[in-house]
């Protein structure tokens, strides 16, 4: 069989023939100059919902849990819901960075920094929720191990329990593993600002990084192992969130298959949000040279298959409830799609399911326009897809006389929509101190940083032409 | 025990001391702070009033008040502190006495339970029973006398008695039906002292129509007593004679032990019922027939038609048809009655006109069932004259200003009394008028003067028990708020002078004790009763005139069948005639059919709702639409309530509903439909327009599916099929991995079924005989201090009772829909699932096999609620005991209610039941006091709650370990399951499946 192949080179990470000084002033300018107009205006908004969630807390600790609209079958509503969904975003992050990582993936270093931010306040949003949903908040440190004259020890047995560690635990390696990867970018930060409180800040953090040979070689060794230590996390973390559901006795959480569908939904609903931000900030801030066309399409594809999987989930629930035999999971499953809260599922599997499948089309996923909107309806879908979860199985289980139907009240609401203040109110402070791009990384997957002159062959390449 | 020798009932500690700061107290109406709150709020807005209430304890606290403690001197006989001391007494209703025994700490009374030496109750209590210990440490009840709507005193009151109340004058006493035999001596003494003084005897839903019957029947007023326990056949014509009527405890343990089914050899009574409503009793039922109200007389009359060719008595009926005689159902009755000689029984609605009752009298004394399943009796109090139209003529004479003056007893005209009587403006004319009254309610602000009544709890008096067994009542508190008996005010009248009731209840007892008094009343005080003593069973047969009073009236008795739309007007079964509607505990527990909490609703079926235009109410739908009914020239708007299995044509509302301005809890809660009730149409209007209204309003109820899906919860056979198949219930779910003959499934816990511990607690259901009526539900909130969390948080779906009844619906819904009732209450599984997902550990076994909820540790995340397969965890989403406890004017005062061996839940902690393991604390104390060493109380010695106050007995409880114990033995019944036995959480409670004794013929 003779067939005629041709090598289609990998399109270039970084467009726009740019140099690495020219990739640093892109970035660092940003961060050096004065703020614009608009990022105050968006910040005032943010500041506003922060405000608004701070209330909503404060009324929801004074007041107690009945400000929202739990009831007896359905200890767990939004709150939960909240959680689920924010850690869920918080999984894209660590992902990018980690596992890209260790899978040599260049093109993550565009993204990383701010997908990692993202999954810091995503975190922070989310653990508020496990926080402010017990009823009395006041003892909430019971249930962390803590020695006391009594020998009263938290219940180990408890996915709540493993919860509190597993939450914190992915916090505090996502955290680190941010920082580690920022120190280079705020030694940059450090040498260009003018202002000397600026200079003192950022030289604090940078942590008197000059650059030096074995300050990198360090910095590689300590990325990898932080890498290392939390590629594992990204998996366990939403594994055991869904444990809180699978360990119970309740039909439709009672599931073998949540740990593999909760971590393909969190990576899915995570690079939907990267998404939605990444489109507007490299609009905005004129990052298109870094974040490319490119980079948009390998995220959908990515977006594509734990749709998929998602959606396979989705199905082969309903097929193991028929399986099983058990007619109270079997009635779960059925009630879910066509019961009282059918909405809420149609709606889930049209945003989850259906709606992904616009990227097998090549024009889709590398459509602004359709990248957006879908990220967008991703996350709606996701947020469904945890209520449909915690709700539908807890409104209607076992015992008919018991059924009830939630609804949220407006505490719930605002609380919800407080969140984002929280989180926009972050990011947007992330957007303008800290270096969005990791620009040591980026300028490492250039072909500058590659600097050889001779193809496999030996022959001379002609440096110039090609890097345009 | 009389109050002159021991002064041991106090208010509390406080007076008993006698402090300044208390004297204050007492004398000012409401506690610093309280009474700055402003008149005029309803118990819509009562959580924001107890916030605001909250808010003025908190300025209160700023400095701390100083509480001073006074130890005894002399400690009072039996006080023992922290230990429970019993008193029987009983408790009056409506013209018959129950016996209780009523559990008291420190001097007040906290529980109430029945006695068991009393034949009507054998230590069983009635809903109502249940809740007056709320009613007792009611802050809204009338606190002062007034007169004019003024504060007055005692004394004023007694010299104007004393000064109006000469012999001449035209006195008229309307009182509640009232059995105590010192009462009717001081009415023989009045009427013999005022020549011109008249006693009319009135109750809104009373016997009245059934003494008329037996009047027609047998020529004089006789009592109907059933004696249901010897019926083999029981049909009820409209009669919810285990719901609310007359002496339903009795009636219920009646019921239930003709229905106790050990194995298959037993056999257990076979329940008719023929209603238009569905009622407790119809749903009980092992063939139900629904007709409208209007149709019960004209199927009677049919029946006994078809009866008179076997029993020459009803020979009368023999020219009677109408198209119910053609029925089958009127065939197999008759069939029922003639093969049960004797052992049948027939029962209609106490309500229901006087010649439905002769009718029924008729056949029950042709059919040979009066001795043995029913009695009549002689019980001399009672009026010989209509006592309606007794009312009516005072009413007549109140207006036309023929009375000087009106003394009314207990009873509360101004807002029963028929609506075209216009009692309220009669009573205008009235120069003099009385009211003595538990609230400053709708009459007492009508009348002249308004005496503040004690509660039972707090007064002497005496009584009959519904078939003639005297008991005594005894105080068990000094009246809270000062307030009077009837005999005190009674007393008043006949002697001109004051009386001590105690004394005056004595000297009643001296000639019916007879010799050797003193010890005689020593035994009546301790048991509670004189066992010997009942009202004597009349020798019956028919009276000359019955068969031309009842042919007389064939031309009148038609079937009204599809024509028109009828309203029926009954009691509540919780409020009765809406004198309890203050009680928030009764206002709380779910309707026993419609699990619909703090409202009143037109029932009807779903045919009859789809005519009026009535949407189809969606799962989780709070609101409902409303009707608006003209009747009788009145239009009231009632929101509609379909019933599967309801008579199609007929809407029937509770009374006793729609009360303003008698206190927080009763104040525009329902609707009052009193305005279309009539003397013409007592019980049922035949005709009425209604349309429906573009308004909704919103229901509260605690259960909003009402089919079991086909799901396994309550399992049911029929007679026949159990003697096919006895352990039909054990065998009707497949369990995974258990193996023939093994008592649990293998499992993959560890787990030690008993670990090296006795006792190990369990309980026992039996689904046979709970009839559904919900006092389990009330005695548990009782004795475990749970607090009422009002209609608005009730339709959130936060209802806060431990033990529940869930009632299903089964059948056709548009046709005869059937129904199961099942209470569901902390199942303590061995492997409970709660207990594995709480990160505290707040909730845990212990080592006598109980499912523990530890407060202290709760820190509130829900996970145990979530999981509990049977939803029975209840979680306080808001500081639901502040609210009810520490709001309001005098929140001491419902304070005293509380159990104090039970503590009270903060907000944000998980509760439920407990198997009420202070009892079991109790017991295993004393056991072990006893014995020294063995902390295993005897069987029977520890009784929950549910299980003391249930009338059918249909609970048992105890230890697991001892093979002989009654609940271990039950547990060996054929029909015992255990509900959701697949999961493997191993519960302790077990249910006994539901036996329904069909007749082939008409299955």
């Amino acid at each position: 069989m003779s067939q005629k192949t041709t090598y289609i080179p990998e399109p270039e990470l970084v467009q726009g023939n740019h140099t690495f000084g020219s990739i640093t002033s892109l970035v660092a300018d940003i961060v050096e100059t004065p703020a614009p107009r608009w990022w105050y205006i968006v910040f005032a908004i943010s500041s506003l919902l922060l405000g608004l969630l701070l209330a909503m807390l404060a009324y929801l600790i004074w007041k107690g849990t009945g400000v929202w609209g739990l009831q007896n079958p359905v200890g767990w509503g939004w709150a939960i819901v909240n959680f689920v969904w924010w850690v869920g975003i918080g999984h894209a992050g660590t992902l990018i960075s980690a596992i890209l990582f260790l899978f040599r993936q260049g093109w993550r270093t565009a993204i990383n920094r701010f997908a990692e931010a993202m999954t810091i306040f995503a975190v922070m949003c989310a653990g508020i929720f496990p926080a402010v949903h017990v009823g009395r908040i006041w003892v909430i440190y019971w249930v962390f191990p803590l020695p006391n004259q009594m020998q009263m020890w938290p219940n180990f047995n408890s996915p709540l329990l493993w919860d509190v560690f597993a939450v914190s635990t992915y916090f505090t390696v996502s955290l680190l593993f941010w920082y580690v990867g920022l120190v280079p970018d705020l030694a940059t930060l450090r040498d260009r600002v003018k202002s000397k409180f600026g200079k003192l800040i950022y030289g604090t953090f940078a942590l008197g990084w000059t650059g030096g040979n074995r300050q990198w070689q360090h910095y590689e060794k300590s990325y990898l192992i932080l890498a290392g230590l939390a590629t594992p996390l990204v998996l366990s973390v939403h594994t055991i969130v869904s444990f809180d559901f699978a360990v119970s006795i309740i039909p439709g959480w009672h599931t073998t298959i949540f740990p593999p569908y909760f971590v393909a939904g969190a990576v899915f609903s995570g690079f939907a949000m990267v998404m939605t931000l990444m489109l507007i900030t490299r609009k905005i801030y004129g990052l298109e040279d870094i974040m490319t066309i490119n980079h948009i399409e390998k995220m959908n594809i990515i977006i594509l298959v734990t749709g998929n999987m998602v959606g396979f989930a989705y199905i082969m629930e309903f097929f193991i409830a028929w399986y099983s035999g058990f007619e109270y999971e079997k009635f779960a499953f059925v009630n879910r799609a066509f019961g009282p809260y059918a909405w809420a599922y149609w709606i889930m599997f049209l945003c989850n399911v259906i709606s992904p499948q616009f990227f097998w089309s090549k024009k889709m996923r590398t459509s602004i326009t359709a990248s957006f909107i879908l990220s967008i309806v991703v996350n709606i879908g996701m947020w469904f897809e945890r209520f449909v979860i915690t709700v539908t199985s807890l409104a209607q289980d076992y015992i008919p006389a018991s059924w009830g139907y939630y609804s949220p009240t407006w505490v719930d609401v605002l609380t919800y929509v407080g969140t984002f203040g929280l989180f926009f109110s972050h990011f947007l402070l992330f957007l303008r101190f800290l270096p969005m791009v990791a620009i040591a990384e980026v300028k490492m997957v250039m072909p500058q940083a590659d600097p050889h002159y001779y193809d496999e062959d030996g022959n001379e390449l002609n440096q110039a032409n090609d890097s345009k | 025990m009389s109050k002159k020798k021991q002064n041991t009932y106090w208010r509390s500690l406080n007076e008993l001391a006698k402090n300044k700061e208390y004297q204050q107290f007492v004398e000012r109406e409401f506690p610093e702070g309280a009474s700055e709150l402003k008149e005029g709020y309803s118990r819509r807005n009562f959580l924001q009033i107890m916030g605001a209430s909250i808010a003025l304890a908190g300025f209160a606290a700023c400095r701390k008040p100083v509480k001073k403690i006074v130890p005894f001197t002399n400690m009072p006989e039996y006080m023992v502190p922290g230990q429970q001391v019993f008193y029987a007494t009983s408790a009056p209703n409506n013209g018959y006495v129950t016996g209780l025994l009523v559990e008291t700490n420190s001097g007040r009374p906290t529980k109430i339970e029945g006695n068991p030496y009393h034949p009507a109750s054998k230590g069983a209590t009635n809903i109502q029973h249940q809740a007056a210990t709320l009613n007792l440490y009611d802050p809204d009840r009338g606190r002062f006398i007034r007169k004019h709507g003024e504060r007055s005193t005692w004394n004023d009151f007694v010299s104007t008695l004393q000064a109006e109340l000469s012999s001449e004058k035209r006195i008229a006493i309307l009182a509640e039906p009232n059995s105590s035999p010192t009462i009717n001596r001081f009415k023989r003494q009045i009427l013999s002292n005022h020549p011109n003084a008249k006693w009319v005897t009135y109750s809104a839903f009373g016997e009245e129509n059934q003494l008329l019957g037996s009047q027609i029947a047998f020529g004089r007023k006789l009592r109907v007593s059933p004696v249901v326990e010897n019926a083999r056949i029981i049909i009820s014509l409209d009669a919810d004679f285990m719901g609310a009527s007359s002496d339903n405890v009795r009636n219920i343990r009646g019921f239930a032990d003709g229905r106790r089914i050990a194995n298959t050899n037993d056999e257990i009574n076979r329940l008719y019922v023929v209603e238009s409503n569905y009622s407790l009793t119809g749903s009980n039922a092992d063939h139900r027939l629904r007709i409208k109200t209007a149709d019960i007389k004209p199927f009677l009359y049919a029946l006994a038609s078809r009866l008179s060719s076997n029993y020459p008595t009803l020979s009368p009926f023999s020219t009677y048809t109408n198209s119910f005689s053609a029925h089958e159902w009127v065939d197999t009755l008759a069939e029922e009655i003639i093969s049960n000689g004797g052992h049948s029984l027939l029962m209609a609605g106490a309500d229901h006109d006087a010649e439905t009752h002769a009718v029924v009298a008729a056949i029950n004394l042709a059919a040979g069932n009066v001795g043995n399943t029913v009695t009549y009796l002689e019980v001399p109090h009672i009026d010989s004259a209509n006592q309606h139209t007794a009312l009516s003529d005072l009413t007549e004479q109140m207006r036309s200003g023929e009375i000087d003056a009106l003394i009314m007893l207990g009873t509360n005209p101004a807002f029963t009394a028929p609506s075209n009587l216009n009692f309220s403006e009669a009573l205008q004319n009235v120069p003099l008028s009385v009211h003595l009254g538990d609230y400053y309610e709708e009459t007492s602000k009508l009348s002249t003067w308004y005496v503040n009544r004690a509660h039972f709890l707090e007064y002497w008096g005496d009584g009959y028990d519904y078939t003639g067994i005297p008991s005594i009542i005894q105080p068990m508190i000094l009246p809270l708020f000062n307030g009077k008996s009837e005999i005190e005010v009674l007393g008043l009248i006949a002697t001109g002078s004051e009386v001590d009731a105690a004394d005056e209840v004595k000297s009643t007892w001296r000639p019916l004790l007879g010799s050797n008094f003193e010890t005689k009343w020593q035994q009546v005080l301790h048991d509670g009763l004189a066992k010997d003593l009942t009202f004597r069973s009349a020798d019956v047969r028919l009276a000359g005139n019955f068969t031309r009073d009842i042919t007389s009236t064939f031309d009148r008795v038609s079937v009204v069948g599809d024509n028109g739309l009828e309203v029926t007007i009954k009691p509540d079964p919780k409020l009765l005639d809406g004198s309890l509607a203050n009680n928030a505990w009764l206002q709380e527990l779910p309707d026993p059919m419609t699990k619909i909490t703090w409202d009143n609703v037109a029932l009807v079926s779903p045919n009859t709702a789809e005519q009026l235009g009535v949407s189809r109410r969606r799962f989780g739908q709070t609101d409902v639409n409303m009707v608006s009914i003209s009747a009788n020239g009145v239009q009231i708007s009632v929101p509609v309530w379909v019933v599967p299995g309801h008579a199609d044509g007929n809407i029937t509302i509770y009374a006793g509903y729609g009360r303003d301005g008698i206190g927080k809890v009763a104040d525009g809660v329902g609707q009052n439909i009193y305005t279309i009730r009539t003397t013409d149409t007592p019980l049922f209007i035949s005709s009425a327009s209604v349309s429906l209204l573009q308004q909704t309003y919103d229901i509260a109820t605690v259960q909003d599916h009402h089919s079991m899906e086909g799901r396994p919860l309550v399992r049911e056979a029929s007679l026949t099929e159990y003697r096919e198949d006895p352990r039909f219930a054990a065998d009707m779910v497949y369990v995974p991995g258990k193996k023939d003959g093994a008592e649990h499934p293998v499992t993959l816990f560890k787990a030690q079924t008993f670990p090296e511990h006795q006792p190990q607690w369990g309980m026992t259901i039996d689904l046979a005989t709970c009839i559904g009526c919900g006092v389990c539900t009330i005695a548990c909130q009782s004795e475990n201090n749970i607090p009422v969390i009002g209609k608005e948080e009730v339709r959130r779906g936060r209802e806060m009772h431990w033990m529940r009844t869930d009632r299903y619906f089964s059948g056709d819904e548009n046709g005869d829909a059937k129904v199961v009732h099942q209470p569901v209450t902390c199942m303590h599984c061995e492997l409970a699932p709660c207990e594995q997902v709480c990160p505290v550990a707040a909730t845990t076994h212990s080592d006598d096999g109980l499912n523990q909820m530890t407060y202290n540790r709760c820190i509130g995340t829900r996970y145990c609620a979530n999981n509990c397969p049977f939803k029975v965890r209840r979680f306080n989403f808001f500081n639901y005991p502040k609210y009810f406890l520490t709001g309001g004017d005098d929140p001491e005062v419902v304070q005293m209610a509380m159990n104090p061996d039970v503590s009270i839940r903060f907000r944000g902690i998980m509760e439920k039941c407990t198997y009420c393991v202070q009892r079991i604390s109790r017991g295993k104390i004393a056991t072990k006091l006893e014995t020294g060493n063995s902390i295993k109380p005897a069987d029977g010695t520890v009784k929950t709650a549910c299980q003391q106050a249930c009338p059918a007995n249909a609970i048992t409880f105890g230890d697991l370990t001892d093979e002989q114990s009654i609940v271990s033995r039950t547990k060996k019944n054929d029909r015992n399951y255990v509900m959701l036995e697949e999961l493997g959480i191993r519960p302790r409670t077990s249910y006994l499946a539901k036996i329904r004794n069909t007749n082939e013929k008409l299955a």
